[in-house]
């Protein structure tokens, strides 16, 4: 039947072109969001400043040398930054909803997120040290944390183990950071606060040197994984019969997961929702189909965080919101919206 | 052949399984019966590997299968469980597509075409495009078979034997498609040779698509072998605590009819 | 001849460093904005931060932010020539990478001490190409000190409360508000603590006080008044008893900036006052 035909053709066709125009649309937004911030570019010079040749400092050349060194030294950086750091924090939430079967989960979950805030407190309070203290021990703090997760959970069987070891986890991991919080002065206080509501100030080209290759290597072999992440829908003991051998999958994926956004976590802070709310809406949208889920995860996770970036950046200027607080402020409503509406689909 | 001899598994301090034996061999439709609690689905789980007897031996052509890999298990052997997952935005030819995951050499065209044969076994060809979850209980019990028929079809050789485990099949489906699917699972094993274990409770249903029946009580097997040596009143007594009667069904030649009070 | 180019020279210098007297200027921390207001410089001021907040003036102009998150493009937007920021703004890669785009960016010393806010009045100063209204800062704050300290000290047991989130705090050792009290000839009956901690009730009956200083911001926050005196642990004190309250401004007796002899001033007055109660 023609109709047949269409309706097939154009269902299997969906998926490949949504991916398609969500990357053209993160293309664009990172172009316009290089092109405006605080200090004002003009769109003519653009082209010049990206492949002109390279002038004196911002005393020798005027205008023209300060442009080319906030673009390319600073804003560029943290845009390529916050497209990193939103495609981690969207597919490793994606994964982690597929883990525990559960469309409310996040990475944050299984302590990872915890770990890392306390590995920083701990560096903020006990050392006062500056980011290159920081970064270690939070990335320390979040594999720690999720280690311990995974180990105890592994009394009880299934996700459900896991899950109350990331509680308890959590828990511990949330007294410690306030006894800290007590031995700290005012000014490490203040660090702590502005920490936990995150930002992509610290990006550089030598901090995404490493990030970039990392985040997208690991992403990579998480979109491998849509097989046994489909499988797992259909439930722990469905996804055995298809011939996945279960505690493998699960140390695998948390591993993963506690790999690519431990450094995120220690280099950005708590950048909260994005891991929560950019699956859901690429479900929402494409099914849940995690061939297509992950890379459009990766692809909107990018899109996301880079928009909100932006928002940060122009919205107070001089001044600059925290980006944990824009993703705070415009996921937390519609995560409610979502909860509003009922599991329908997941 | 999956074979389990002599399993024992106790739960809780209660018995489950009590020195149960099965053998199932390609070509044939081997029927688990019993009543609630009996042990049929604790055994299907154990040749499922999904549970661990406490003592007896399970071997799957020729090796213990606790020493075969996940791989290779769901290569061989597929499983239906009684209640489908729960609700997920998948399209159903992305959830029958989930049979050929255990074989990833396969290229998509060859998916695409053991799905489509599955479905149309399964009559839910017609539901190819539409989601998973907007489906009736039975049209996704449906799918499901359809989704175990591609994991035994596909990339198989010739001769070599595949397993398919059915639990309680036939509990969603409205009377024409129980007879459909018993009647798909049974041209599967006597047309491409594989060997069918199907939970049921409908002892009639047993004893028209059936070759051989354990009937278990308790744990215990009361009868083992073809459907006229399980299906007598003695043993249904036993097993169920029902008066039965059995004669000979006046429609279908050398098959059995079992009457209940 | 020597006379005459010893003349051009000096008028030479002078040219320069008029040329180089900074006329866009960012601040970062109030201590050091508050400075900058005193030196009459504040119309060079182009932008300062959110802990700026006396005179209030300095509420008005842009603000980049919190001074220990300070965001770069942020201050670039502004177009400084010069940033003064506080030692304790931040973070070091964000101050550093001003530097390197190529605006100046001025450290200056910023401790709870008497000696750190001269520092910080000549490091500002000489920042803005004022060196003259410097001195003379320095040597009426200086001056201003002495009197203040020659007024006569009560000696009296004190703990200085702070209340920012809800519960009261005490003002322990290496804090500003230690340092007021010791120059204001009080004793700090916290002193044995360390930076700022919650009242513990026990605690505060057994140091027995005999006068309470609180900010204003922080006695409302506690209720006021009555419900200071009602707190377990304060009711049981001395202070309590003969309501021996001082209750000052905020930015006055915790900022240590040029305000430092008025507010010691004031804190010696109240304190004498109070005991005579």
């Amino acid at each position: 039947m023609p109709w047949r035909d269409r309706e097939r053709a154009s269902k299997a066709a969906r998926a490949p072109l949504a991916l398609l125009a969500l990357a053209l649309a993160l293309a664009a937004v990172m172009l316009a969001a290089s092109a405006s911030g605080a200090v004002e570019i003009p769109l003519r010079a653009l082209p010049g400043l990206l492949w002109g040749a390279p002038a004196g400092s911002a005393a020798q050349g005027g205008a023209d040398a300060l442009w080319r060194n906030v673009l390319i030294d600073i804003r560029l950086p943290r845009v390529a930054f916050a497209a990193v750091a939103g495609a981690a924090l969207a597919v490793s939430g994606a994964a982690m909803q597929a883990l525990f079967r559960n469309p409310l989960a996040e990475p944050g979950l299984i302590g990872i997120s915890a770990g890392g805030a306390l590995g920083a407190v701990s560096a903020i309070v006990l050392t006062s040290g500056g980011f290159w203290v920081l970064a270690p021990a939070a990335f320390a703090g979040s594999l720690l944390a999720t280690f311990c997760a995974y180990v105890l959970g592994r009394r009880v069987p299934g996700v459900a183990g896991l899950l109350l070891a990331g509680i308890a986890i959590n828990a511990v991991a949330g007294s410690m950071i306030g006894l800290f919080t007590f031995i700290a002065n005012d000014a490490q206080l203040r660090d702590l606060t502005f920490w936990s509501m995150g930002s992509l100030a610290g990006a550089n080209w030598k901090l995404l040197a490493f990030l970039a290759p990392w985040v997208l290597a690991m992403s990579w072999w998480l979109m491998r994984q849509w097989r046994v992440m489909n499988a797992l829908l259909l439930g722990e003991r469905e996804a055995q019969h298809l011939g996945y051998a279960l505690k493998r999958v699960r140390a695998r994926l948390v591993l993963a997961c506690a790999l690519i956004v431990g450094p995120l976590v220690a280099a950005t802070g708590g950048i909260g929702f994005v891991g929560l709310v950019v699956p859901h809406l690429v479900r929402m949208t494409l099914g849940a189909n995690h061939r297509w889920l992950l890379p459009a995860c990766v692809i909107g996770g990018a899109l996301a965080l880079t928009l909100a970036d932006w928002l940060s950046r122009v919205a107070v200027v001089p001044a600059e919101l925290p980006i944990g607080l824009v993703t705070s402020l415009v996921g937390g409503p519609f995560f409610l919206w979502l909860l509003a509406r009922g599991r329908r689909r997941f | 052949m999956l074979a389990a001899e002599n399993l024992t598994l106790a739960r809780g301090g209660a018995r489950i399984l009590d020195g149960v034996s099965l053998r199932l061999a390609p070509g044939e439709v081997v029927g688990l019966l019993g009543a609630n609690g009996a042990g049929k689905s604790t055994l299907l789980a154990v040749l499922a590997n999904e549970l661990e007897p406490d003592a007896g031996a399970v071997v799957l052509d020729g090796e213990p299968l606790s020493k075969v890999a996940h791989r290779r298990q769901a290569r061989r052997r597929a499983v239906l469980p009684q209640k489908p997952g729960l609700s997920f935005d998948l399209d159903v030819r992305e959830v029958v597509g989930m049979g050929a995951y255990p074989f990833p050499e396969l290229s998509p065209a060859q998916v695409e075409r053991l799905v489509d044969d599955a479905l149309a076994r399964a009559d839910v060809a017609h539901l190819k495009w539409r989601r998973y979850p907007e489906l009736s209980g039975g049209e996704q019990q449906r799918v499901q078979f359809a989704r175990v028929l591609v994991q035994c079809a596909a990339g198989r050789a010739d001769g070599e034997p595949r397993y398919l485990l059915l639990d309680e099949p036939t509990a969603s489906l409205d009377p024409r498609h129980q007879t459909d699917l018993l009647r798909v699972a049974a041209a599967l094993a006597h047309g491409d040779g594989a060997g069918v274990l199907v939970i049921l409770h409908d002892m009639n249903l047993a004893a028209r698509w059936c070759d051989r029946l354990l009937l278990l009580a308790q744990g215990r097997q009361v009868a083992a072998g073809a459907p006229a040596e399980v299906l007598r009143p003695a043993h249904l007594r036993q097993a169920y605590g029902i008066e039965a009667h059995v004669i000979a069904h006046p429609l279908q030649a050398g098959r059995l009819l079992v009457l209940t009070d | 001849m020597k006379t005459w180019m010893a003349i051009a020279l000096g008028w030479a210098m002078a040219a320069c460093a008029h040329a180089a007297s900074p006329e866009r200027v960012v601040t970062l921390g109030g201590s050091v904005t508050e400075i900058v207001y005193r030196l009459g410089q504040e119309k060079k001021l182009v932008g300062d931060d959110l802990s700026s907040l006396y005179p209030e003036a300095a509420t008005k102009l842009p603000r980049v932010g919190y001074y220990r998150a300070v965001p770069v493009e942020g201050v670039l937007a502004l177009k400084p020539d010069l940033v003064l920021a506080s030692e304790q703004a931040g973070p070091p890669e964000a101050l550093k990478r001003l530097g390197e785009v190529g605006v100046r960016v001025v450290t200056l010393s910023d401790q709870p001490s008497v000696e750190s806010l001269m520092d910080r009045i000549h490091g500002v100063a000489e920042a803005l190409d004022a060196q003259a209204e410097g001195e003379r800062l320095a040597a009426s704050v200086a001056q201003d000190l002495e009197r203040a300290e020659a007024l006569p000290a009560t000696r009296a047991r004190a703990v200085l409360l702070v209340n920012r989130t809800g519960t009261p705090q005490g003002a322990g050792a290496g804090t500003a508000a230690n340092e007021v009290l010791r120059l204001a000839g009080l004793e700090n009956a916290l002193a044995g603590q360390q930076g700022y901690k919650p009242v513990s009730a026990e605690a505060m009956g057994a140091l027995a006080p005999d006068i309470i200083v609180i900010t204003q911001t922080s006695l409302q926050a506690t209720g006021g008044m009555e419900a200071l005196l009602r707190l377990p642990g304060i009711a049981s004190t001395p202070a309590a008893a003969r309501r021996r309250v001082v209750v000052m401004d905020d930015l006055l007796i915790l900022g240590m900036g040029p305000r430092l002899p008025q507010a010691l001033t004031e804190l010696k007055q109240e304190a004498a006052r109070a005991m005579a109660r």
